[in-house]
């Protein structure tokens, strides 16, 4: 059953890249988004590769 | 929120209660500058998680060096200070910013949330209880993850490639596919991990480029790089850096002697076996779902699959089973990046849908006082020196810079701070600004990259232009590489405080420029992806026009019975157009196409033509490009002249109307790859596999005795596909590998069809003599694309695929800004990816409709009327197709005009520029050149 | 005194200026005369700016990007 209030934030749960994609995404859209990272910093598994294409880093 | 869990989940869709565990960090954020001080002095070293312990780090660390938050943290579990209250302390008494906290304590919060979105991830399997690959005690047998670390320029070798052993070169190297995958007698893991192949080749390439003379050999049982341009890259790893493919399951890896070799035995595919001797074992290892992982879905009580990952809809990829939950990425089945990445922005969608009343509630804007007009006053400068605690003072003189600071031309105000970027720091500096009405703000500190946005603010919170400000970057680029050299730092901290004045002395005030945007989206083709699109974004709200081609919804979707997982296609589609047709936001256009478009993100205008010719233009923000592929029709195996060769697709019909001939049949071939993976058409389509392998299932189960043949190059049952390939196994289908030089041979015998292939495990050639032959055909791009693409100015790629904007991070953008892409036009995929694809353009459409007008960097490339004569130049350097030759207003001659929405302030047109015609603001030759000069003053 | 050449280095914001950063960030230790002018693309680099460096007594003059 569907409640009737409906809050207008969100709750990431994992900071890597897919949990990154959505918090942006949703930012950007209009809502307020908490991100919940297990470890110390965001990035994922994808920060622990050699070679992706150009870039390791984030811009949150 | 960092080294936070979700602890509990109360509540309904629309309003949950979240309980959030925050675990201490022993380091106060918002005082820690990560310098680093304090890990130097950390006596205490454990191997790092980060280098999947091939490396080393200290109990106070950063996770690594590109973190973000970029501050440190204490693991409780290796520091000294915290396992024994009174002991150490080193990193206390060397922080100069006072960011230990020894005393912090875990948090818990109550969050009061709409929709949760679960991306946790998945972790590598463990080889080490296995034993027969040796890995834990043969130091020489390492996992993907491992090698990854080596091969990393930031890694513990700093890239080269040794023995962990004896620490000699590698010159032979081994890999193991399937470790952890496809196995349920070790592992438990009976799926397939999806992206271990493809990392694979893509690190024994790297490798070989690392060490030259490396060979590498790569043991798989199927090659399974069915992703966009990945056969590609296997035919040049192939073939280019002679990587050596061998298809076998090795059994196991034993040390050899003394001197850490690795002996490999395994049965090669003339059935003989073999030893082999390497230097280094890398297991190609799987994904699974960690046990934390699990325990959420617990919290969140969502229900799994029995392979422990996410359970979801194919019609709905991000939708768990309790409502206002979402999944993405490798928690809802192993997956790559591009995928994940999709899946983001598609669960972005998804809760978009869900809360779009809610839109904007909780966000808002901040304010700021009106700015000082500057026009007309002398430059009058204050530059505010930072000591960065010791980092920067600690090398650098800083009270000389500050004095030689104070005697630059138009410098009116010299300060020091300890740490510029601290919040009191910050309100000072806006006291000072208006105090001393300063014009031009010069802060030699750290780099711009980082820190520039928060200056910006300071200026604007000071009412100054936020452009006003330029950074001598002090530390990064100078204490931090000189340590030994303070006398040459100091020399080359003026120099860059020289240069920053002069440069700021030429700044102007600038405006981000502000677009506005049509709230409204134009989507392309009417097959599932693109009403899926539409559906979403007329559900958050956005009105949608819903171009379709045909006179019907549905696209290919329409020839399809089953998805992978078995759920109802024809349902499904129904259901889907029905809803598209019902809803009011969307307006459809039928037999139609775009005929030409003007305009660029945010006022795109669209000519939509019908087939009566008539024609209407529809003015939109974002457009998303979603239609289709076309069913291949096969050239070869005697398509033509034999009618019982028949597609998949007309098998499929065939099998659903029970057909006599079908129904009576005994003996059943399949052939896979018909079209795909050889010569100009080297990628694979994705879906024939495991549509064989569903059909060769049915044709078993309505009557066992059948005799049912797949003949296939590599069995691409991906991800939790791989359940089907092993059930039809069981149920005696039988799978005959072929190499493309020996394509089998169809011919007319008679009533029946024969098909000849070569029998890898008899070793001589099997002669078939079957009623049916069904060629799983390829899925290929429409053949007007690229012209539809070159109305839209996105590119297709070689097979006439759209092309995103980039393979990993961007998989559904397209380089031009407001364009986007879903489904199979992109690349061949099934149903879920194409639905979790469409999601995902409307998510990323929806962050730019969401906003009435778009304000963008004031970077940008400006016209000097008085320089430039239209000489035309820029125009073709420009890589945002942002400039335009026009004629000028006053009629005398051109000029170029350029498009501040598309321009990204590259600058290609100055450097390119014989006239200084054309600037970028903010970069302008002047501003440049007075750099330089600076640089080499004194 | 020993010659101590001046190079001036134009760097791309997104990639060498970056380089840079992280050089620092790693403690990586180089001579001190280098001096970066920060661009946003190399190719913003005007063929005048290279001129007028070498002219004005710069001995070497890198473009980075």
């Amino acid at each position: 059953m569907l409640g009737t209030k409906k809050v207008g934030s969100v709750m990431i749960v994992g900071g890597g890249v897919t949990g990154m994609q959505a918090a942006l995404d949703l930012a950007d859209s209009g809502y307020y988004v908490y991100l919940v990272e297990k470890s110390g910093a965001i990035g994922g598994a994808m920060a622990q590769l050699d070679k992706t294409f150009p870039t390791n880093d984030c811009s949150m | 929120m960092t080294l936070s869990e979700v602890v509990g989940v109360d509540g309904i869709a629309g309003d949950f209660n979240v309980t959030v565990k925050e675990s201490p960090r022993y380091v106060d954020v918002d005082k820690c500058i990560a310098c680093g001080a304090c890990t130097e002095k950390c006596p205490k070293k454990v191997d790092s998680e980060y280098d999947a312990a091939t490396g080393k780090r200290k109990a106070i660390y950063v996770k690594y060096a590109q973190a973000v938050p970029l501050k440190y943290q204490i693991d409780p579990n290796s520091c000294i200070r915290l396992k024994k209250p009174g002991a150490c302390g080193f990193c206390e008494t060397v922080c100069d910013a006072g960011a230990i906290n020894f005393n912090d304590t875990e948090k818990m919060h109550q969050i009061n949330v709409g929709a949760i979105v679960l991306a946790p991830g998945f972790e590598a399997y463990d080889p080490t209880e296995a034993g027969v690959w040796g890995f834990g005690t043969n130091p020489n047998v390492i996992t993907a993850l491992q090698l990854e670390r080596y091969l990393s320029a930031s890694g513990p070798t700093e890239g080269h490639l040794i023995r962990p052993s004896d620490g000699k070169p590698a010159r032979k190297v081994a890999f193991l596919q399937c470790v952890g995958s496809r196995d349920e007698n070790l592992c438990g893991n009976g799926y397939c991990s999806s992206v271990c192949c493809m990392y694979a080749i893509k690190e024994a390439v790297i490798a070989k480029d690392h060490v030259p003379g490396l060979q590498t050999t790569i043991f798989y049982m199927d090659m399974r790089t069915h992703g966009k341009e990945f056969d590609l890259y296997l035919e040049r790893a192939k073939n280019d850096s002679g990587v050596r493919f061998v298809r076998c399951r090795v059994n196991g890896v034993e040390t050899d002697g003394v001197g850490g070799d690795c002996r490999l035995s395994y049965v090669n595919e003339d059935g003989r076996q073999l030893e082999e001797f390497y230097d280094l074992v890398v297991l190609s290892v799987g994904l699974q779902t960690p046990k934390h992982v699990l325990e959420l879905a617990k919290t969140a009580d969502i229900k799994l699959t029995a392979a422990n990952f996410a359970a979801t809809s194919d019609f709905a990829p991000v939708q768990t089973s309790r409502e206002g939950i979402f999944t993405c990425g490798a928690i809802a089945g192993p997956k790559d990046i591009p995928q994940s990445v999709v899946e983001g922005s598609a669960a972005a969608a998804a809760v978009s849908d869900l809360l779009a009343p809610a839109r904007h509630e909780l966000t808002s804007e901040p304010s700021f006082p009106t700015e000082k007009d500057i026009t007309g006053e002398e430059p009058r400068i204050g530059v505010f020196v930072c000591h960065c605690g010791s980092n920067i003072a600690g090398v650098v003189d800083v009270k000389s810079v500050e004095d030689y600071a104070a005697t630059l031309p138009d410098v009116v105000y010299v300060e020091r701070n300890l740490f510029s970027c601290s919040q009191d720091t910050q309100d000072m500096i806006t006291k000072r600004i208006q105090e001393q009405n300063l014009n031009r703000i010069v802060i030699a500190a750290c780099t711009p990259r980082t820190h520039e946005p928060l200056f910006r603010e300071t200026l604007k919170a000071a009412g100054l232009n936020e452009y006003l400000v330029e950074m001598a970057n002090i530390r990064n680029h100078d204490s931090w590489v000189h340590v030994q050299d303070p006398k040459g730092a100091t020399a080359k901290a003026k120099d860059l405080v020289r240069m920053a004045v002069a440069k700021v002395t030429y700044g102007d005030s600038l405006r981000p420029i502000s677009v506005p945007i049509t709230q409204k989206c134009l989507v392309i083709g009417g097959g599932v992806a693109g009403m899926t699109s539409a559906l979403n974004l007329a559900e958050q709200g956005f009105e949608v026009d819903l171009v379709e081609q045909t006179d019907t919804l549905g696209g290919n979707a329409l020839h399809l019975k089953h998805t992978w997982s078995g759920e109802h296609v024809p349902t499904q589609v129904a259901k889907l157009v029905d809803k598209v047709m019902r809803n009011e936001k969307i307006l459809l256009h039928k037999e139609a196409r775009v005929s030409a478009v003007e305009g660029f993100v945010g006022n795109f205008r669209s000519t939509v033509t019908t087939k009566d010719g008539k024609t209407k233009v529809v003015e939109h923000g974002a457009g998303i490009i979603a239609t289709g592929g076309e069913p291949f029709t096969p050239t070869e195996y005697n398509y033509d002249s034999i009618t019982r060769v028949v597609t998949s697709v007309q098998f499929d019909k065939l099998f659903e109307l029970k057909e006599q001939h079908v129904k009576s049949a005994r003996r059943f071939v399949f052939i896979q790859c018909v079209g795909s993976r050889e010569g100009d058409n080297m990628y694979c389509s994705k879906v024939c596999c495991t549509h064989s392998v569903q059909s060769a299932i049915a044709l078993k189960k309505e009557n066992p005795e059948r005799n049912v043949y797949i003949l296939y190059r590599d069995m691409r049952t991906y991800g939790q596909r791989e359940s089907l390939y092993k059930q039809a196994r069981k149920l005696g289908v039988v799978f005959i590998n072929y190499e493309l030089h020996g394509k089998p041979k169809v011919s007319e015998a008679g009533n029946m069809v024969a098909v000849e292939v070569w029998d890898h495990v008899l070793h001589r050639p099997l002669k078939i003599e079957c009623d049916l032959v069904i060629l799983a055909t390829a899925v290929r791009p429409k053949v007007d694309a690229s012209d539809l693409g070159k109305l839209y100015k996105v590119p297709v790629d070689g097979h006439g695929f759209f092309q995103e904007a980039h393979a990993k991070l961007r998989p559904v953008d397209f380089s031009t800004d407001g364009m986007f892409v879903a489904g199979l036009a992109h690349y061949p995929k099934p149903i879920e990816e194409s639905v979790a694809q469409a999601l995902a353009a409307s998510s990323r459409a929806a962050t730019l409709l969401s906003k009435t007008s778009v304000s963008l960097d004031a970077i940008k490339a400006t016209v000097d009327e008085n320089y430039c004569d239209g000489c035309a130049l820029c125009v073709d350097v420009c890589p945002y197709h942002a400039i335009s030759l026009v004629d000028r207003p006053e009629g005398n001659g051109k000029i170029i005009r350029v498009n501040k929405a598309q321009c990204k302030g590259c600058g290609l047109c100055q450097g390119t520029c014989p006239k200084r015609g054309v600037f970028v603001a903010g970069f302008t030759m002047q501003q440049i050149s007075a750099q330089v000069q600076a640089a080499l003053a004194v | 005194m020993s010659f101590e050449p001046k190079i001036v280095a134009f760097c791309c914001n997104w990639c060498s200026y970056a380089a840079a950063d992280l050089a620092g960030t790693a403690r990586m230790q180089y001579p001190h005369n280098v001096r970066i002018v920060r661009v946003m693309c190399s190719g913003m680099v005007h063929p005048e700016f290279i001129m007028d460096a070498l002219s004005q007594g710069a001995d070497g003059v890198m473009v980075l990007g």
